[in-house]
């Protein structure tokens, strides 16, 4: 994959609530795809993303392939302050694992 | 004889004595801890091929009700989309208790696209991006309080996204 670009992760209190939106840099091959020499890319793709908020877990994120290149999802959470810390883990199919933090806004 | 048989005796421990080390080794370093994550991943959902049988896998027997107290917004705009390989998703309700919500793209390869476990504290809408293989129908099913609410749009692609 090379030099991997960051996951980005932004977490804003609106009205009350907690509006959390998170891009994750992966390529989400789902082993269908074939590369300039015709052969097939093997499947490599996020199965699982957790979100946590001060250590609560809040959202099990469940993918199978058809989810996008660089999956992006937003979501709100029910209350919450300012500094409020949001943390988002990933795993993939061949076990690599990412993991970013935020505090809220 | 004797000497023989201490011989095989050492060997064996010696055996042991390495693949106990290279064992603790492999499970300090973290290398199998991926595994036992993975085993959460509902695998026989994800990979059933029609509908029916992802949701049954997925959600299990209950009351489905075609509703339209749940918003699903699919494309944009919506019910079209250019480029297959993400089309944004919108997912509105002020349904109580969900427990769980699937998204299903009928005519992909496998029908289950996401999966999402909701607590308490989760307020919609949620928004993300997909992939969708050709003119298909896309399935949103809530699960909150017992019954399935299901919400169909169709989406038109112009340019299949299931590479």
């Amino acid at each position: 994959m090379g030099l991997v670009a960051q996951d980005r992760l932004r977490a804003k209190l609106k009205a009350g609530d907690t509006t959390v939106r998170v891009l994750l840099s992966h390529p989400m091959h789902t082993g269908r795809a074939k590369d300039e020499n015709g052969e097939l890319i093997p499947a490599q793709f996020i199965q699982d993303i957790r979100c946590w908020r001060n250590k609560e877990e809040v959202l099990t994120i469940k993918c199978g392939t058809a989810t996008s290149r660089n999956p992006y999802f937003s979501f709100v959470l029910t209350g919450g302050a300012v500094d409020d810390i949001i943390l988002i883990r990933w795993v993939d199919n061949l076990g690599a694992k990412g993991k970013v933090e935020t505090k809220v806004q | 004889m004797a000497n023989n048989t201490t011989n095989i005796q050492r060997r064996s421990v010696l055996k042991k004595a390495i693949s106990v080390s290279t064992l603790a080794l492999v499970a300090t370093s973290g290398l199998i801890l991926p595994r036992t994550l993975l085993a959460h991943w509902p695998n026989e959902a994800f990979t059933a091929e029609t509908m029916e049988d992802a949701l049954l896998a997925l959600l299990g027997e209950a009351e489905v009700v075609d509703s339209s107290v749940v918003k699903f917004k699919v494309g944009s705009p919506p019910s079209y989309a250019v480029n297959g390989a993400s089309v944004p998703i919108e997912i509105h309700s002020d349904l109580a208790n969900i427990e769980r919500i699937a998204i299903l793209v009928e005519k992909n390869p496998f029908p289950l696209a996401m999966s999402l476990d909701f607590t308490s504290v989760m307020k919609l809408p949620f928004k993300t991006m997909i992939k969708i293989g050709e003119d298909s129908d896309v399935i949103a099913v809530i699960r909150a309080d017992g019954k399935l609410y299901k919400t169909t749009r169709f989406v038109e692609v112009d340019i299949g996204g299931c590479a």
